[in-house]
């Protein structure tokens, strides 16, 4: 077994691709579960709505990919609003709900042969992103060049999207943690302990709520954009249930309401997911079975390692709420 | 919800008993072994499907092999991987070196006289390296008129309604625990629809074993119970009194959520299977209706035990204690009623009947690893249209929700977008009545 | 600055002898005086009205007021016993809940229809039967939240710090002096859950003095606080309406219903059964007879003990 092989893989997905989208998408989520205490359960929508908004600029309407930026951000607009309008009132259950059919709905409609002109099917979309890769070609990044040094050499290609994913991240860590220091995020964190609070001291908690679930849908947006450019392709099936849950997963782990906590959770995340992964596959290089029957194969590894995944949110949630970086004393998206 | 947990089984016996009962059961589970076992070879491989598509009276799709036909599969380069003959099953296997993109063709000049690839089903099918769930990826050609007209207008919207129906009594038999377990508890379980999978795979694994599905059925009703039992007992119960917060409960069912999901996957398979029991029955004709005798007594089975939950809910102590709890905990508690036996209870009755909705769906369509999960969204819509947290409002709103989806092909909504009104109707139920048919408005503040 | 110190000026000497009125005391007593003690009583300058309010959950009427108003300046006591539609009253004036007929106003304005957080712009705050302090944030972020107009509060702005660190400095300074009045200014930077019960409900007044009120409305002040701290409380009560604002206040504590108020407003199963000065209605034998039902044999004098 190559112990260090699945070390470097880790560590590879530590401060790779995946983990940069998803803390892209778990700083936005952390505005509206973290800070506003919003049951936001369809990120992967908002995902998908950024993802189809870059894909379908060159793709399907023809013009300029750079377009696609503010399609996404209008496409996750309206979803925020079509999701807030009827439940934003209403106690937090009712946005989960929706918010978790709403993802499903997309998913159906992004994959369905009736839109198939609009969003590509099962086949998705793909050939939209070279005005992207150029961008990086012009810098110097040769796309089949390599680059860096031990084991963190990679591709000009993916040299390039990591440049811009953690650039993305770090710009919307640092907006993010300065609204949470001024006046507004103080309502937010208000609405998320008492609403009835803040409403009787006169502010509107129904827009604030708003503004919350777009500001994050629009963040996560930016997730997908950046999903669908580094791959150069969108997929209907990535903005699964799955992608969802695994974001909260990557925020919980490292703290709610915590700007450290959104970026490194999901790095964590994705470091554990690879260690296990690549660990089970350097131990099942072939069937393990009792008797005649068959335990585990290495055809099994990818869903068993996401069923601990689903375990591990659980046992977080029991054993340390608050994360790695969270505060007991303030963590509170328990507040009412 | 801060009252010591009291357990149910009050003496030592009873309580093993019932801990082995359990450990019998996951050890049976996780032994699974007629599902890994047909489950696939070594290695990948693609498997072509070819299917004449034709739908019968009733407007079901009923698919026939189509035998004979070449089909090629080729990599990302274009060069050719391999190439089969589909068998009698409409069946060609395909070993490809991994999991890789491919493209998969198929020789339109094998195909049958009279048969046609229908408008849906392009001859050409890329396959994506990262679209293979388990070793072996499908991959469905279809010949054949996709629509056969030949049913009248009256006969196509009783047949709706009667397959309304049935998916109605189904989720409303599935959502009953999910409202009232948020009614006594103001939990949320987003692991629901697991509880639903859990049912149908269970019949499954004890139908695949040999045993008649009439009696796979209750076994799986029972191990629902059962799962219900200890999701309270050895789970929620704790957290109740650990003073762990709803919020943080509800991420738990998530969590909950995603590993069983991908633990059906693992054990199951990613295909769907039916049940070996009454799958190939002929419809007969009831009135404008086709329906087969299997979904008509999968219809009338769970009328009747829809409606003894309902007279059970409406009559008995245990229902009236029901309805005390879920509308005031601490009032019911102090008029003398153990809240926490009431909320077990209903855990387990909860779990029972969505595994009995479970089997019926698996009957009615197929047993697959993700059937619960898109029968919850469906519940969701049901529970908050009658009223979350109301038992009867749980009853009416599946029901209705049931026959809205399944008409609404009727109205021009495409097959695989039938559920996406539910959505609606959930939507525009929050903006009018948030609190559902029979819900009742509560004081604010 | 000079409320505050006339607030300390004035503890001790109102403490010693209650008896001794202050200006605005004196100005609310001398209006109410030609008030007749009836049910729906007309005042001379009402800040708050209301007319055929009523309120019903299923079949249960909890409010059915005919008619009601608040003398401005005053502090108007609403006391009645369990379960006799106080709290849903407040509910309804504060725009927490809708009745399902009537009209009220406040300030002469029609409040039918008004979102809960426009009536806080408009000078009414309320505070809560169930403390609703923010545990979960520093006693300062607390009083800084009630200050309402901050230009800090409007998203697009939050990330440009110098567009709201000016007037972010004078609410804090507000805000301190405030916490200096109530004696919470030693707990400025604990978070609000490590007060005690009775600093919780000092800080939500506080908090709610935060949005420059013309009319506070206090629902159960005295719930939950030792007996220590409610002898400051009091004083801090009466200190609102010598800024010149009107207190109207739900309350159980008799003790402080007779010390404070100026004007008693009664209601039993959801309507106003008589109102008066403090003295009128410890001896009206409809307020007797609505305690006497509810409390079970208990006399109103029991009560008070």
């Amino acid at each position: 077994m190559d112990i260090g092989a699945v070390f470097e893989n880790a560590i590879l997905q530590f401060i790779g691709f995946n983990a940069c989208y998803y803390a892209i998408a778990a700083i936005g989520l952390n505005v509206q579960f973290g800070y506003t205490g919003l049951l936001n359960f369809g990120q992967a929508a908002f995902m998908a709505a950024g993802a189809y908004g870059v894909g379908q600029t060159v793709s399907i309407f023809g013009i300029s990919l750079w377009w696609g930026v503010a399609i996404g951000i209008g496409y996750a607009v309206f979803l925020g609003l079509l999701m807030g309008v009827p439940t934003l009132r209403l106690r937090a259950d009712y946005l989960a709900i929706v918010t978790i059919a709403s993802a499903e709905i997309v998913r159906l409609i992004v994959r369905s042969v009736k839109f198939r002109d609009q969003f590509g099917g099962t086949d998705g979309l793909k050939g939209f992103a070279d005005a992207y890769q150029d961008v990086g070609v012009r810098i110097g990044l040769e796309p089949a060049g390599e680059y860096g040094f031990w084991i963190f050499t990679f591709s000009g290609r993916n040299l390039w999207n990591l440049m811009v994913g953690w650039s993305l991240v770090a710009i919307f860590g640092v907006i993010v943690w300065r609204l949470m220091k001024s006046p507004w995020g103080r309502v937010l964190k208000a609405i998320r302990e008492d609403e009835d609070a803040v409403r009787s001291l006169g502010k509107n908690v129904y827009s604030y709520k708003m503004q919350s679930l777009v500001l994050g849908g629009v963040i996560g947006s930016f997730a997908g954009m950046m999903l669908a450019l580094g791959n150069a392709n969108v997929q209907p099936d990535n903005f699964s249930r799955n992608l969802t849950f695994f974001v909260l997963t990557g925020l919980v782990l490292g703290g709610v309401a915590k700007v450290t906590g959104s970026i490194i959770g999901p790095m964590m995340f994705w470091g554990l997911y690879a260690f296990l992964d690549s660990l089970l596959r350097e131990l099942i290089d072939k069937p393990v079975r009792i008797g005649d029957f068959t335990l585990m194969q290495s055809t099994d590894v990818g869903v068993v390692v996401y069923m601990l995944m689903g375990i591990l949110l659980v046992v977080l949630m029991v054993y340390r709420p608050q994360g790695v970086f969270g505060n007991k004393k303030e963590m509170a998206f328990e507040g009412r | 919800m801060t009252q010591p947990v009291v357990g149910t089984f009050k003496n030592v016996a009873g309580r093993q008993r019932a801990v082995q009962l359990l450990v019998g059961l996951l050890v049976a589970l996780v032994t699974m072994a007629g599902f890994t076992s047909s489950a696939a070879a070594e290695g990948e491989a693609i498997r072509v499907q070819v299917k004449d598509q034709q739908r019968d009276a009733a407007g079901k799709t009923d698919n026939q092999p189509v035998v004979g036909v070449t089909v090629t599969v080729l990599d990302a380069s274009g060069a050719e991987v391999g190439t089969a003959v589909t068998d009698d099953k409409g069946v060609a296997l395909i070993p490809v070196p991994g999991k890789a993109d491919y493209t998969v063709r198929i020789d339109e000049s094998t195909l049958p006289d009279g048969l046609a690839l229908s408008s849906e089903s392009p001859a050409e099918q890329t396959v994506a390296g990262d679209s293979f769930v388990t070793a072996t990826k499908i991959v469905n050609f279809f010949t054949g008129a996709s629509q056969s007209e030949s049913t009248s207008t009256t006969e196509r919207i009783a047949q709706r309604f009667a397959d309304g129906i049935r998916l109605g009594l189904i989720i409303a038999m599935c959502s009953v625990g999910l409202s009232l377990i948020f009614g006594t508890t103001g939990l949320t379980n987003f692991a629901h629809g697991e509880m639903v999978t859990f049912g149908a795979v269970t019949a499954y694994f004890f139908n695949d074993l040999g045993l008649h599905i009439l009696i796979a059925a209750p076994i799986a009703v029972i191990a629902g119970g059962l799962l219900g039992y200890s999701a309270d007992r050895f789970g929620f119960a704790r957290f109740r009194a650990r003073g762990v917060g709803l919020i943080s409960q509800m991420v738990i069912t998530l969590g909950l959520s995603i590993a069983a999901q991908n633990f059906f996957l693992w054990r199951f398979g990613g295909r769907d299977k039916p049940y070996l029991d009454y799958t190939n029955q002929v419809g007969s004709k009831i009135g404008p209706i086709t329906i087969t005798p299997r979904d008509l007594i999968v219809t009338i089975v769970a009328a009747v035990v829809l409606v003894c939950v309902a007279l059970t809910i409406q009559y008995t102590r245990l229902g009236k204690a029901t309805r005390a709890v879920s509308d005031n905990a601490d009032l019911a508690s102090s008029t003398g009623i153990d809240s926490s036996k009431v909320i077990r209870i209903i855990w387990v009755a909860g779990g029972a009947l969505a595994a009995m909705g479970g089997v019926f769906r698996g009957l009615d369509e197929q047993v697959s690893w993700d059937m619960g999960t898109s029968l919850l969204f469906l519940m969701f819509a049901g529970i908050t249209l009658g009223g979350l947290g109301s038992a009867f409002g749980a009853l009416v709103g599946g029901f209705v929700v049931g026959i809205l989806v399944e008409t609404s092909t009727l109205l021009g909504v495409p097959t695989e977008l039938k559920v996406a009104p539910a959505l609606l109707i959930l939507i525009l139920i929050l903006l009018v009545r948030p609190q559902g048919i029979l819900g009742r408005a509560q004081r604010v503040g | 600055m000079k409320d505050a110190d006339d607030q300390s000026a004035a503890e001790p000497a109102a403490a010693d002898a209650p008896s001794e009125l202050s200006e605005y005391a004196r100005v609310a007593k001398a209006a109410l005086a030609g008030v007749s003690p009836e049910p729906g009583a007309k005042k001379p300058d009402p800040i708050l009205t209301a007319s055929g309010i009523r309120r019903a959950f299923g079949g249960i009427v909890a409010v059915d007021v005919e008619h009601f108003e608040v003398q401005r300046g005053s502090i108007t006591a609403l006391i009645g016993p369990n379960g006799a539609g106080k709290t849903t009253f407040f509910n309804l004036m504060t725009g927490f809940d809708k009745p399902n007929t009537g009209q009220w106003a406040f300030d002469g304005v029609s409040m039918d229809g008004v979102a809960p957080h426009r009536m806080a712009a408009r000078g009414m705050v309320r505070t809560f039967q169930l403390t609703k302090s923010l545990t979960k944030l520093p006693v300062i972020e607390n009083m800084k939240l009630g200050a309402t107009g901050q230009k800090g509060e409007k998203w697009w702005n939050g990330l440009f710090p110098w567009r709201w660190k000016a007037q972010e400095a004078e609410i804090e300074a507000r805000a301190d002096e405030l916490l200096k009045r109530f004696k919470l200014d030693h707990m400025r930077d604990e978070y609000a859950g490590a007060l005690s019960g009775g600093q919780r409900k000092l800080l939500e007044m506080a908090r709610a003095l935060m949005t420059d009120p013309t009319l506070v409305m206090l629902d159960e002040p005295m719930a939950g606080v030792n007996p220590a701290l409610k002898q400051s409380l009091n004083q801090h009560v009466r200190g609102l309406r010598d800024l010149g604002m009107t207190v109207l206040f739900v309350e159980h504590d008799m003790d402080m219903v007779h010390d404070i108020s100026d004007w008693v407003i009664v209601m039993a199963e959801g309507q106003v059964i008589a109102e008066g000065t403090p003295d009128d209605i410890s001896s009206n034998p409809a307020v007797i007879d609505a305690y006497l039902g509810a409390h079970q044999g208990k006399t109103l004098l029991e009560d008070q003990v």
